[in-house]
C-alpha cells in the first residue's frame, strides 16, 4: 500500500478489523485504485451496525494519448504505429476510423496499425486523445466500496466529489450519527468533508 | 464385509483391470474420471483388499489413497451468491472437498446476509437437510455470527461445520445452538487461497468435516442400513437404463445413508420402488423414495435394519 499516503481500517472488533484491512487492500488492488487514492479511512462497528469509508482522491487529469501507447513512425507516405500497450487499442482504432475513414486504416497484425494517405503529421497523431481514465474511475470506486462493505449493509449514502468521497452503509435507517462519523473520520485524516 | 472409501489414481493404460478387480472383490465404483492420460476412480472396496488393489495397481503406476469423503454429499452454504462471498472462499472450499472425493453442492441463500435481516427459507432448509453435512461459511464479525446463527440453524437436522472469521474458541462460545464442528479464522476474504497458511486452513476444514462424518458413520454402524447406498447405486444403474442417458456428472449421487437419483420423480418414483434388489426384495421395501427439493430429482433414503429387519 505504498502508493496511499494514509490507509487506516478502524473496527470495534480487532480481528474483524484486520480481515477488513486485507479485504480493502485486495479489492483496491484488484480494481487498480491504488494509483488514484491519496487517503482512505474505513470505520466499521458491527454492533450498531455501520460502515463508513472516507477518502481523498489524487487528481487524475491525464488523458491517454496515442503517443502513450504507440510508437508513431512516418515512412514513405504512410504512418506505422507500433503498439506497446493494447489496452486502449479498440477506442484508438475507432477514433482513427471516424477521423480518417476505414480505407486509410489497416491493422496487419496485433501490434501494428498503419495509416495510409493521411495528411496529419506524426506529432499530430501522437497528440490524439483516445481515452479518459477518470471517467471509469468513479464507476470503479463505487463498485469497490460496495465490495468492501459488509454485504448485509444495504442502506447506503454515497458521496463522490472530484477530490473527496464518503460512503456510509448500514442495515438500518441511516441517522445523523453516520454523517457525524464522516466528519470525524475526515478530521482524523486532517481533512474536512 | 466392511467397505472403505478409497481413491485410485493411475494411468489410463490397463485401468479396466483395476475396475474388474474392484467389482470382483465386491466393491462399488462411485465415480470415474478420465483426465487426459490419468484415470481417477473413487470407490468403496472391502477393507481387507485395499492392499491387494494397491499391489496390483503398482505396476500400472497406480496409487491408492484413503478418501474418507468419497460417498458423501456436502452442502457448502454461502450467505449469498454475491461477489462478497463468491468465488472466494465458497468456491475454494467447495472445490477442495470435491478434490478429496466428496460431491459438493453450493447453496447460496436468498437472505443469508446481514445481522438483523438474515433468515433461512423452507426451500433452503430442505435442500440443506438433503445432504450428509452442511458447511456454513460466515463472515468476519462475531457480533453478526452470534446474532444470526440461531436463525440460520432453525430446522437444520444434518450436522453443521461452521467456518467464520473469529477464533475457534470464540465461535464455540458464541454460537447457540451448538453445532458439530468449528473452524476459526476462515471468514470472508477477497483473494484466492494459495498461500501455505491458507491451504492449511482448507486442510483444517477437511479434517473437521472428516471428524464429524466419522462420528456420523459410527452412529450409523450401531443400526446398520438395510442396504449399502453404493450397492443400491449399482442396482439402479443395471435395472433402470434411463439413468445412463442422464448427462449430469453424477446421475446417481451416493450419500452416507441414501442416494440422489437425477431422474424426474413423477415418472420414475414407482419404477424405482418396484426395482428388485435381491430375492424379491424391492427398493420400496427397504427405502423411502421421496421427491427432492433440488429440481425434480428423487431422494432415496435407506431405512435402517431396526425398521425393516432386513440386511442385503
Amino acid at each position: 500500500m505504498q502508493a496511499i499516503e494514509y490507509f487506516e481500517v478502524e473496527c470495534t472488533e480487532k480481528l474483524g478489523g484486520e480481515y477488513y484491512r486485507q479485504i480493502a487492500n485486495d479489492v483496491l488492488l484488484d480494481h487498480n485504485l491504488l494509483r488514484v487514492l491519496h487517503k482512505i479511512h474505513i470505520y466499521i462497528d458491527p454492533k450498531v451496525p455501520i460502515f463508513v469509508a472516507v477518502g481523498v482522491l489524487k487528481k487524475v487529469t491525464t488523458l491517454v494519448k496515442v503517443g502513450d501507447v504507440a510508437n508513431v513512425n512516418p515512412l514513405e507516405g504512410k504512418i506505422t504505429l507500433a503498439i506497446s500497450d493494447e489496452t486502449w487499442l479498440a477506442p484508438m482504432l475507432k477514433i482513427f476510423w471516424d477521423r480518417f475513414g476505414k480505407d486509410h486504416v489497416d491493422q496487419p497484425d496485433r501490434f501494428t496499425v498503419v495509416l495510409y494517405g493521411v495528411t496529419a503529421s506524426a506529432h499530430d497523431i501522437e497528440e490524439i486523445a483516445i481515452a479518459d481514465p477518470s471517467k471509469a474511475l468513479y464507476k470503479d470506486l463505487v463498485y469497490a466500496l460496495r465490495c468492501i462493505s459488509p454485504e448485509g449493509f444495504r442502506v447506503r449514502s454515497e458521496n463522490y466529489g472530484t477530490e473527496k468521497f464518503s460512503f456510509v452503509a448500514s442495515e438500518d435507517t441511516l441517522t445523523d450519527a453516520g454523517m457525524a462519523l464522516v466528519r470525524e473520520k475526515f478530521a482524523l485524516m486532517g481533512e474536512t468533508p | 464385509m466392511i467397505l472403505v472409501p478409497i481413491t485410485y489414481r493411475g494411468g489410463v493404460y490397463r485401468h479396466s483391470e483395476i475396475i474388474d478387480l474392484i467389482e470382483d472383490l465386491g466393491g462399488y465404483i462411485v465415480q470415474k474420471h478420465m483426465i487426459a492420460q490419468e484415470v481417477v476412480i473413487q470407490c468403496f472396496v472391502p477393507k481387507d483388499d485395499v492392499e491387494l488393489i494397491r499391489a496390483i495397481g503398482k505396476p500400472l503406476a497406480g496409487e491408492v489413497t484413503d478418501s474418507p469423503l468419497v460417498g458423501t454429499e456436502i452442502a457448502v452454504v454461502s450467505m449469498s451468491l454475491e461477489i462478497h462471498h463468491l468465488p472466494h472462499p465458497s468456491c475454494d472450499i467447495a472445490e477442495y472437498v470435491r478434490r478429496l472425493g466428496a460431491k459438493s453442492n453450493m447453496v447460496g441463500m436468498a437472505r443469508g446476509v446481514g445481522k438483523r435481516i438474515a433468515g433461512l427459507n423452507d426451500e433452503e432448509r430442505d435442500v440443506i437437510n438433503e445432504h450428509d453435512i452442511a458447511v456454513y461459511l460466515l463472515g468476519n464479525f462475531e457480533t453478526c455470527i452470534e446474532k444470526k446463527m440461531p436463525l440460520l440453524l432453525r430446522g437444520i437436522e444434518v450436522p453443521v461445520v461452521l467456518c467464520g472469521g473469529p477464533d475457534k474458541d470464540v465461535l464455540q462460545r458464541i454460537v447457540e445452538p451448538r453445532v458439530a464442528g468449528y473452524v476459526g479464522n476462515v471468514g470472508r476474504f477477497m483473494h484466492r487461497t494459495k498461500e501455505s497458511e491458507e491451504l492449511e486452513k482448507l486442510d483444517e476444514i477437511i479434517a473437521e468435516i472428516t471428524r464429524v462424518l466419522e462420528k456420523r458413520r459410527e452412529e450409523l454402524a450401531k443400526d446398520p442400513l438395510s442396504v449399502s447406498p453404493a450397492r443400491l447405486m449399482d442396482v439402479i444403474r443395471e435395472q433402470v437404463p434411463a439413468i445412463l442417458d442422464v448427462t449430469s456428472p453424477t446421475p446417481l449421487t451416493v450419500q452416507m445413508s441414501g442416494l440422489r437419483v437425477k431422474l424426474p420423480y413423477d415418472t420414475y418414483a414407482d419404477v424405482l420402488r418396484k426395482t428388485e434388489i435381491e430375492d424379491g426384495i424391492k427398493i420400496g421395501d427397504i427405502a423411502e423414495i421421496e421427491p427432492s427439493r433440488m429440481r425434480d430429482y428423487i431422494i432415496v433414503r435407506v431405512r435402517p435394519f431396526s425398521e425393516t429387519n432386513t440386511v442385503i
